[in-house]
């Protein structure tokens, strides 16, 4: 069974040491984080193994997101995240999701939803532009400030 | 016992809460504004999430913000600390409507308690006498006026919704009094959402002694004896110290069994102070409780050899107190120095900056909380406390004596601190003598 805690430290040791790529296997299990632009992300699970269920359980990762990805040299504008919360890409679990990369926005386009205490709420995009790269996950917690999106404004 | 506790606060008492839970075995969730970002204690925690930007309204006082993040770090509970939403009744309801237990008294509790004349209405149930006051809120100025002269100048003009010393204004005489009256309720709307006022009338050359209680689910209360704090300026506490030296062994046990009187009838549980004024003939009156774990509990941790945050934690966990008021002892004396960013010369004035060094006193019997260190950007946006100094020693005189050493030794720089003030109190004869009462450091610097 893998842990999320487990999870959390590789991401940390990839950020300590410059790693690109960890790949690990315990008995039937095989995790593999490779590093994004974005930071690390874990890659691939094996069949029928749960994803981690403690909501932000990769600090390591969300910090290294924010470092490589604050985007403001490539004239990208990072969408802040104004409030705690979990983060959905769609409306709900059945439809496709608000935007991808490569999307249009406005600054009134809804671009994700963040729940919070049952509540579930709308952000902006707050910019016109092209969605250019997307730095969370489907039902990660995020926090106040973290960067949610980059958009290439114009 | 929780596996997942979330701090609600920051600075010195997020550390001791991060303390606490890693020797019990709790997962810490630090919460912190943009501001605090690189606060060192937050490595400290397991987890850290940020709630939003520097000013307090926009981040630690926000309590959906709070429980956003207590929910999607998974916690159990909620340590609120003091300050903040330590005394936030609706807080503490929204903790445990969300499941996560907050540790702290009932909501209830913490509404009568906060509503000063309702608390002042409970003492006298539980026969724990009140200052004389006007024995409810006051109604107009010409009743104002009326009692005031009947129970002699100078009186106080206090908000029934403040409490830690703001809402609080003195009058000499009739004309002040009106004057007062006015700016109060204005006072107390704004800050406090309520403008009902009550009068007190001062009880002067009084000694602050609280007396810290802590009680436990089941409904047993215990007392872990008395703080001494008549060193004040403008309602601040800059020393406490435990015992208080002008009590004898008769007035300790009646107002010790005073607090526990109260903290019964308010079915109170967690850790509570209960403030008294002692006047000159050693008659105490209540001043007001407080529901929330104090600044000044290390004092207290020292003589009686417990862990105040602990026990807190314990408790709301379910733990009912397992032992009785007989195994509570006070062992030796313990004196603590709130260390503050101001410049005494400048009437106090806050020195927020950057500390270059900062070199903390050690030794037997010597204890400092504190999240600073060499490095650490001082906010002007929070409190300006920056450390405490507690120190722990069989006697009066040598804890003095090393409460003396230790501010020789405490080296903070540049920005300027409250240890030069310090020094002066520690070799004026009349603290030397325990000779002190709640005027004596305005009347004297």
């Amino acid at each position: 069974m893998i842990e999320s805690e487990q999870v959390r430290q590789l991401a940390e040791l990839m950020n300590e040491y410059g790693l690109s790529e960890i790949l690990v296997s315990e008995g039937q299990s095989k995790l593999r984080l490779r590093r994004g632009v974005a930071g690390p992300v874990a890659v691939s699970w094996p069949a029928g193994a749960a994803l981690p269920q403690t909501p932000g359980a990769v600090p390591a990762a969300q910090e290294a997101s924010t470092a490589g990805a604050s985007g403001e040299d490539d004239g990208l504008v990072p969408l802040r995240s104004p409030m705690v919360g979990t983060w959905y890409a769609s409306p709900d679990p059945d439809s496709p999701p608000f935007v991808s990369v490569g999307s249009r926005v406005e600054p009134d386009t809804t671009v994700c939803i963040i729940e919070a205490m049952k509540v579930f709420n709308e952000i902006k995009a707050e910019t016109s532009g092209t969605v250019e790269r997307i730095l969370v996950r489907n039902e990660q917690a995020v926090e106040f400030g973290q960067p949610l999106m980059l958009i290439r404004p114009g | 016992m929780f596996s997942r506790l979330l701090i609600a606060n920051r600075g010195e008492i997020a550390l001791r809460i991060i303390r606490a839970c890693k020797e019990l075995g709790i997962r810490t969730v630090c919460v912190y504004s943009e501001e605090d970002r690189d606060q060192p204690y937050l490595r400290l925690a397991d987890q850290a999430v940020c709630i939003g930007p520097g000013p307090a309204t926009e981040s630690y006082l926000r309590i959906d913000r709070v429980i956003a993040a207590a929910e999607v770090a998974n916690v159990d509970a909620i340590h609120p600390g003091y300050g903040f939403l330590a005394e936030n009744a609706q807080f503490a309801d929204a903790c445990r409507d969300s499941k996560i237990e907050f540790v702290g008294p009932s909501a209830a509790s913490m509404r009568l308690l906060g509503d000063k004349i309702a608390a002042k209405k409970l003492a006298r149930q539980a026969k724990v006498p009140n200052i004389p006051w006007t024995e409810g809120p006051v109604e107009d100025d010409r009743e104002a006026g009326a009692w005031a002269a009947k129970a002699g100048y100078p009186v106080m003009i206090k908000a029934a919704a403040g409490g830690g010393g703001r809402g609080i204004r003195m009058c000499h005489n009739q004309a002040a009094l009106m004057h007062n009256l006015m700016a109060a309720r204005a006072e107390a709307q704004a800050a406090f959402k309520d403008s009902s006022l009550y009068l007190e009338k001062v009880i002067e050359g009084a000694r602050h002694v609280e007396v810290q209680v802590l009680g436990d689910r089941a409904g047993n209360v215990l007392h872990f004896y008395e703080r001494d704090c008549s060193l004040q300026r403008r309602h601040q506490k800059l020393v406490e110290e435990s015992p208080c030296p002008a009590l004898n062994e008769r007035a300790r046990e009646e107002i010790c069994k005073a607090a526990v009187r109260l903290a019964r009838a308010a079915g109170y549980y967690s850790a509570g102070t209960i403030e008294f004024l002692v006047d000159r003939k050693g008659a105490f009156y209540l001043l007001e409780m407080n529901t929330r774990i104090q600044v000044e509990h290390p004092v207290t941790e020292m003589v009686t050899g417990r862990d105040l945050v602990q026990w807190q934690i314990r408790v709301a966990a379910g733990e009912t107190l397992p032992f009785k008021q007989r195994d509570i002892r006070q062992r030796g004396v313990a004196i603590e120095c709130r260390i503050n960013a101001e410049d005494p010369a400048k009437d106090f004035r806050p020195c927020p900056g950057r500390i270059e060094e900062f070199r903390v006193p050690g030794g037997f019997g010597v204890r400092v909380d504190t999240h600073a260190c060499a490095g650490l950007m001082v906010s002007p946006r929070y409190d300006s406390m920056i450390a405490k100094l507690i120190v722990h020693k069989p006697t009066r005189p040598e804890a003095i004596a090393c409460m003396q050493r230790c501010l020789e030794e405490f080296h903070i720089a540049p920005i300027r601190t409250t240890i030069p003030i310090l020094r002066e109190i520690f070799s004026h004869t009349h603290f030397l003598k325990g000779e002190v009462d709640t005027g004596f450091v305005e009347r004297t610097w």
